[in-house]
């Protein structure tokens, strides 16, 4: 009796919650763009234990003493939903209930699997390795059931264009690309073998990046999932917002005063960010990037992104972002990540103090040129 | 004789007056007083042109009566950029000049000032062995040999390597670092190696773990006020951040116990205790003020050394 008490219990919850929550939720989204009915009804359904039933119906958007919306607290945007649309899903912009939750589902396996998020058609459209054993959560504590996620009803991160892809690259930066430029921080020196390659190129420790270098982990902007460790702080006043990312402890203080941007002989690692409020919205717009350090390889000179934060229920931050650079991409894109609340604190991430992998990989690197440079002796018999 | 008086009375009376209107009130506008009645002491108040015949040269080290300003939440508001203007980073106690490493190419840009020590008494009240350690981390502290393993730490100051600072030292460190002062936490974010502390300053928040759930290397830190003084508790560090380029150091035992006093709208006056008794017989105080940047547009802007330090900390492995 008591073992069929619970999935009944929640089946009515689920039930429950999908009745009391899908005009809500349809409000939600409905600002965004058109939207499908049985996706919200699936969100539902999918995101509630009945507990937060509660929460969601009766929430007031929390406010500072200022009057503007507080979005201070630890926030996860950890995400299994690919950045472009898979081709399979053509002009679809939400996912049915059941593929909503096939997707959760995956997403959930792959998250074992650093590098298995926020990447895209690296398997077969899906963001996930089902064969990865990488990680072991029981292990890590790095589990997607304890950072927050829900499922997402989007078919892409990418909402405008929309066909849900990054839009075609300029023939400019093709020949800038062609020219070595180097960016996106995620330089690869080495693809470990189960995504496909082995290319090794580890002379000294620049080679490796700016991850695998500890120079920069995470930050933004724009604020983009990290392949584990999605967490992400915000401490809020009237005059700043300060964004802590746990990936590297790394974090970007934003002036809501009005502050004037540095000049432009100051180039940082994520830019200088000025914030707004346009009604309950924090727009964020920043410039001063470094030009190896640029998301995809835009181009600082010509770039603006500007970040959206609005709260839309107790749960959710929507954060939007759109990125304008003609001389990278032949129109203006803009991609939708949800913040999912989640719970403190975040811990230190001493990267380069503990930088094992730059140690092992150029050590890895010398060894092997060492055994390749030892020729078998010539036999004694051929002298 | 008493008329006589009394018209002087009259005559003088309104001279007087107007020569203490002159003269007294202008020099009020900035005495103890009337900081202490002005809750927001900031920029608003121009400087009293009048008063420079009256205004004394202040005297190091004391301040006048000074109430900080609020916040809407009514606790002292400590938001603002502050630096220290000590020489500490180089040698917590007293120290001369000295050449610094690579002098024969470096010449001047690489010779660390002399200073006076924020050590009060002077002594650090080291364990014999303890000492011992100390003066080889300073023979040392050019010795990097950066390996897959804690022993990466055995030689070579931290700061040598772009590590992070811990406490204190990211406090005096030549770097400006920045208070974010919110409901919930004191968010401490230093221009240095792009260090952060979060002070957790709501102990009613059962989600932050009273004691630190691991160890680290900038603390596990609560703070209260008391009064117009931010108290700061830090333990859970690493035992591998060091005091100073001098070899001081501490074992993960390390408890910091920060009082940070505002007493001027520009000053604020930190001490620091120090207990570790795996290191030191007693506790010991540091202590020295900071200063508010007033640059028109002041700002942190990025020190991320790591990115210079890659070839002396991984340059043993590069190819040759």
């Amino acid at each position: 009796m008591r073992k069929n008490c619970g999935p009944l219990s929640s089946a009515f919850g689920i039930a429950l919650a999908t009745l009391l929550l899908a005009p809500v939720l349809t409000a939600q989204y409905s600002t965004n763009s058109a939207k499908s009915d049985s996706a919200q009804a699936a969100n539902a359904a999918v995101k509630t234990g009945t507990s937060s039933v509660a929460k969601i119906r009766n929430w007031v958007m929390p406010r500072m003493a200022d009057g503007h919306p507080d979005f201070s607290g630890y926030w996860n945007n950890l995400s299994f939903t690919p950045m472009e649309r898979p081709a399979k899903y053509g002009n679809r912009e939400f996912l049915t209930p059941d593929e909503m939750k096939a997707v959760f589902k995956s997403g959930v396996r792959g998250s074992y699997d650093p590098g298995a998020q926020g990447s895209e058609d690296r398997y077969g459209g899906e963001l996930f390795n089902p064969d990865s054993v990488d990680y072991d959560a029981t292990t890590y504590g790095l589990s997607p059931w304890q950072n927050g996620i829900k499922p997402n009803p989007r078919t892409s991160l990418v909402v405008d264009p929309p066909d849900g892809r990054i839009p075609p690259l300029t023939p400019e930066v093709k020949e800038r690309l062609a020219a070595g430029a180097r960016g996106g921080g995620g330089f690869p020196y080495v693809i470990d073998d189960h995504h496909g390659g082995a290319v090794v190129h580890a002379d000294r420790a620049r080679d490796l990046g700016q991850g695998t270098t500890c120079t920069t982990q995470s930050g933004g902007p724009p604020l983009i999932p990290a392949e584990y460790n999605s967490g992400l702080f915000i401490a809020q006043n009237p005059s700043y917002i300060l964004i802590e990312t746990e990936t590297g402890s790394e974090f970007r203080i934003i002036p809501l005063d009005g502050h004037a941007h540095v000049g432009s002989g100051i180039h940082q690692w994520h830019g200088d960010s000025r914030g707004h409020w346009e009604g309950d919205t924090l727009v964020v717009e920043t410039t001063n990037l470094r030009p190896d350090h640029t998301y995809r390889n835009g181009d600082p000179k010509t770039e603006k992104i500007t970040e959206y934060f609005r709260r839309i229920d107790a749960e959710t931050i929507e954060y939007k972002f759109t990125i304008d650079d003609p001389s990278t991409w032949t129109r203006p894109w803009s991609t939708i990540i949800p913040m999912n609340a989640s719970t403190g604190p975040l811990f230190e991430y001493d990267c380069s103090e503990n930088n094992n992998d730059a140690v092992n990989i150029l050590a890895g690197a010398r060894a092997s040129e060492k055994k390749a440079a030892e020729k078998p002796a010539v036999p004694i018999s051929q002298k | 004789m008493r008329k006589y008086y009394r018209h002087a009375v009259i005559f003088f009376l309104p001279v007087a007056v107007a020569f203490t209107l002159l003269t007294v009130k202008p020099s009020a506008a900035q005495s103890p007083a009337a900081a202490r009645t002005n809750s927001t002491p900031s920029a608003a108040r121009p400087p009293a042109q009048a008063s420079t015949a009256a205004a004394k040269v202040p005297t190091p080290g004391q301040f006048p009566p000074y109430k900080a300003p609020r916040t809407s939440e009514g606790t002292p508001d400590f938001n603002g950029i502050w630096q220290a203007f000590v020489t500490a980073d180089i040698d917590i106690q007293d120290h001369d000049a000295q050449p610094g490493p690579h002098v024969d190419i470096m010449g001047a840009y690489n010779q660390w000032p002399g200073g006076q020590g924020i050590v009060e008494g002077g002594e650090i009240p080291y364990k014999p062995e303890a000492l011992a350690k100390k003066k080889e981390n300073a023979e040392k502290r050019t010795v990097v040999n950066i390996t897959s393993d804690d022993h990466r730490h055995d030689t070579g100051d931290p700061e040598l390597k772009c590590y992070m600072p811990g406490v204190p030292r990211a406090n005096y460190m030549p770097f400006p670092f920045q208070i974010i002062q919110t409901p919930h936490v004191v968010m401490m974010a230093y221009e240095y190696a792009r260090a952060l502390r979060t002070i957790y300053m709501d102990a009613n928040d059962k989600t932050i773990p009273h004691e630190p759930p691991a160890d680290s290397w900038m603390g596990w830190s609560h703070g209260h006020f008391e009064g117009d003084t931010l108290v700061v508790d830090s333990k859970g560090f690493v035992s591998y951040s060091w005091f100073d380029r001098a070899g001081d150091y501490h074992s993960d035992a390390l408890h910091v116990v920060e009082r940070y006093t505002q007493v001027s709208p520009y000053h604020i006056m930190y001490e620091a205790t120090i207990e570790d008794p795996n290191v030191f017989t007693r506790p010991w105080k540091v202590s020295f003020p900071l200063y508010r940047r007033m640059e028109k547009n002041m700002q942190l802007v990025d020190f991320n050394c790591t990115e210079f330090v890659l070839d002396l900390l991984y340059g043993q492995y590069s190819k040759k």
